[in-house]
């Protein structure tokens, strides 16, 4: 397959538009950018207040929810960078370094497009829901799990965009369980799925892809310090040996090139292995 | 009319703002934001005989200030940089600085060999003191006698300037930088990284898959300025200054301890085009006061 054309990269100064506490840790931030973003479904940009002096002193990894004059993202407070983004006031000045990486390859004619998401892995299947809405082929399945209704921002918005289903943990909302097993119930011989979630999810939606000879396109998540493909810290191991670099050659990728036996299956990004002093 | 070239040995750098090895990919990747000719050079991500894929995930983390790094050094190797990369670079007139890194002594001579074949390359930096290695690396730059014969070895193996990269945690820096400058090094990079290490408290795991990892970022700084201090006071070779610089004003502060070049290293991941603001700022700054960079060297010294 050809790649596509990318936008090209800019580092912006944009004022924060709006910011929406969505419920919980999440919240939707939305940036006025007269020269508009070029984004594509998929593509993420390196976010970072332009106030924050030294500290936090990296830029956070984001996929596009929107593009245009007002780009958007979803965040959800876990660390110091999105402690801030979630306290952020209209005004407020932020560096959007992007687009960056890889996009959402086209989905295939004659394939039903298959969205499997979790938390904040929502967001950039809701940008390609959004562009298959408006390409108005056939509405695409959606599959949303949380570990509990308050896991689940941007429902309502995705609900709009497909055909839904949801699964909690925890059964309070939708089908208790995981979106694999939904995925196992229903996916056919001529569905294309596209996922972005936790490592841990996103291994066994590849794992029951590759054995029903489905495509799968994987949305990855590592941390970053660059965005651009210098720093070299978000190496994705893959199944012919070496890694892939999540920025550049992702985030999306063909779930099967991942070797998701050696990909980082950390909960929490930033946490990955054991201390041995402890048991 | 301000000049802002200075002098690293016999080497003359347009201006004294350079990019630091592994903050700057191989200056390839910079084309949507600036020319990076205009830059004073830039220092290659570290180069081996051959490719290495680098450590397991996780690499990175941040800390207060600053960010911790186990990439292990990664990079496409001297082969494939002089077949790839540097012809790119040549064509665009990049002052371009080949950090190397070797486990052996024999290693490093024989990718400066390969390198002495290739015209563009206009100095040499040796990489004795990266912390994320099992061989090699840090060890060579902690003690004089070693750091010295790899200097030597390469200074013997090419008529290119050497520069050598000096590592925090020698026991005597000081020392160090002498034994390079007797053995025949054009000027000293001071400094590398710190080893450091960063635990998650809430999952009890170390963050880093390599354990420990090189500290950079601005919270380094004052420990690399007393550092380059004291090596520009012992030394007669240039020193070129590296450690959380990321303005103008750290950079002017580098050079008034008696820094001749400072390289700006981590502060590009956050604004790809940190180098050349940085050097802006180093323009208007000479422009105002009608001072040539070179006058900033060392100004602060009594």
């Amino acid at each position: 397959m050809s790649s596509p054309v990318l936008p090209q990269r800019r580092l912006a100064t944009l004022p924060l538009l709006r910011r929406e506490s969505i419920g919980g840790l999440y919240h939707v931030l939305t940036f006025e950018d007269p020269d508009g973003s070029k984004a594509l479904p998929g593509q993420f940009t390196m976010v970072r207040g332009a106030e924050w002096g030294d500290a936090p002193l990296l830029p956070r990894p984001m996929s596009y929810l929107t593009a245009g004059h007002a780009p958007s993202i979803l965040i959800k407070v876990i660390g110091e960078g999105t402690l801030r983004m979630g306290r952020a006031e209209p005004g407020e000045p932020f560096t959007l370094l992007g687009p960056l990486g890889q996009p959402w390859r086209a989905p295939t004619p004659g394939r039903r497009a298959v969205l499997v998401g979790g938390g904040v892995g929502i967001a950039p299947l809701l940008f390609l829901a959004r562009e298959l809405a408006a390409a108005s082929g056939r509405q695409p399945i959606a599959i949303y799990g949380g570990r509990s209704s308050k896991d689940l921002p941007l429902d309502d918005d995705l609900a709009s965009l497909s055909e839904l289903h949801v699964t909690t943990e925890d059964g309070t909302r939708g089908t208790r369980g995981r979106v694999t097993d939904v995925l196992s119930d229903l996916l056919g011989p001529d569905h294309e799925v596209f996922t972005c979630g936790p490592d841990r999810m996103m291994a066994k939606v590849a794992e029951l892809c590759a054995a029903r000879d489905v495509p799968c396109e994987a949305s990855l998540e590592t941390p970053m310090a660059c965005g651009y493909g210098v720093c070299l810290g978000c190496p994705v191991p893959i199944t012919e040996g070496g890694y892939l670099y999540a920025c550049t050659q992702g985030p999306c990728v063909d779930a099967r090139r991942v070797d998701w036996s050696r990909a980082d299956h950390a909960p929490k990004k930033g946490a990955a292995h054991p201390l041995r002093t402890k048991p | 009319m301000t000049s802002l070239a200075v002098n690293v040995g016999t080497l003359t750098l347009r201006n004294p703002i350079l990019t630091a090895s592994g903050c700057f990919g191989y200056g390839l990747e910079y084309d949507d934001f600036y020319d990076v000719a205009e830059l004073g050079g830039i220092c290659t991500k570290g180069l081996s005989l051959s490719p290495r894929a680098g450590n397991p995930p996780e690499r990175i983390c941040e800390t207060p200030a600053g960010m911790l790094n186990a990439i292990g050094l990664a990079n496409v190797g001297v082969e494939a940089f002089c077949r790839d990369k540097l012809p790119v670079l040549r064509q665009r007139g990049v002052t371009v600085v080949a950090n190397i890194f070797a486990s052996s002594v024999a290693d490093f001579v024989t990718i400066t060999e390969r390198l002495n074949r290739e015209t563009g390359v206009a100095a040499i930096e040796l990489n004795v003191s990266c912390p994320n290695v099992t061989e090699g690396g840090i060890e060579f730059g902690k003690d004089a006698r070693m750091c010295g014969e790899v200097t030597r070895a390469v200074r013997v193996a090419t008529k290119l300037p050497v520069w050598v990269k000096m590592s925090p945690e020698a026991g005597n820096i000081v020392a160090v930088a002498k034994a390079c400058e007797e053995a025949g090094a054009d000027a000293i990079t001071a400094i590398n990284t710190i080893r450091g290490m960063s635990i998650d408290v809430e999952q009890n795991k170390l963050r880093l898959a390599n354990r420990t990892g090189g500290f950079s970022g601005p919270a380094l700084r004052p420990i690399a300025l007393r550092i380059v201090w004291e090596i520009a006071g012992a030394v007669s070779i240039p020193v070129i200054a590296i450690g959380g610089i990321s303005t103008t004003r750290d950079a002017l502060e580098f050079m008034a301890a008696g820094a001749t070049a400072v390289q700006v290293g981590t502060a590009n991941f956050a604004d790809p085009s940190a180098a050349k603001r940085v050097l802006d700022g180093l323009r208007t700054h000479c422009e105002n006061r009608h001072i040539d960079a070179k006058a900033l060297i060392g100004c602060a010294r009594g």
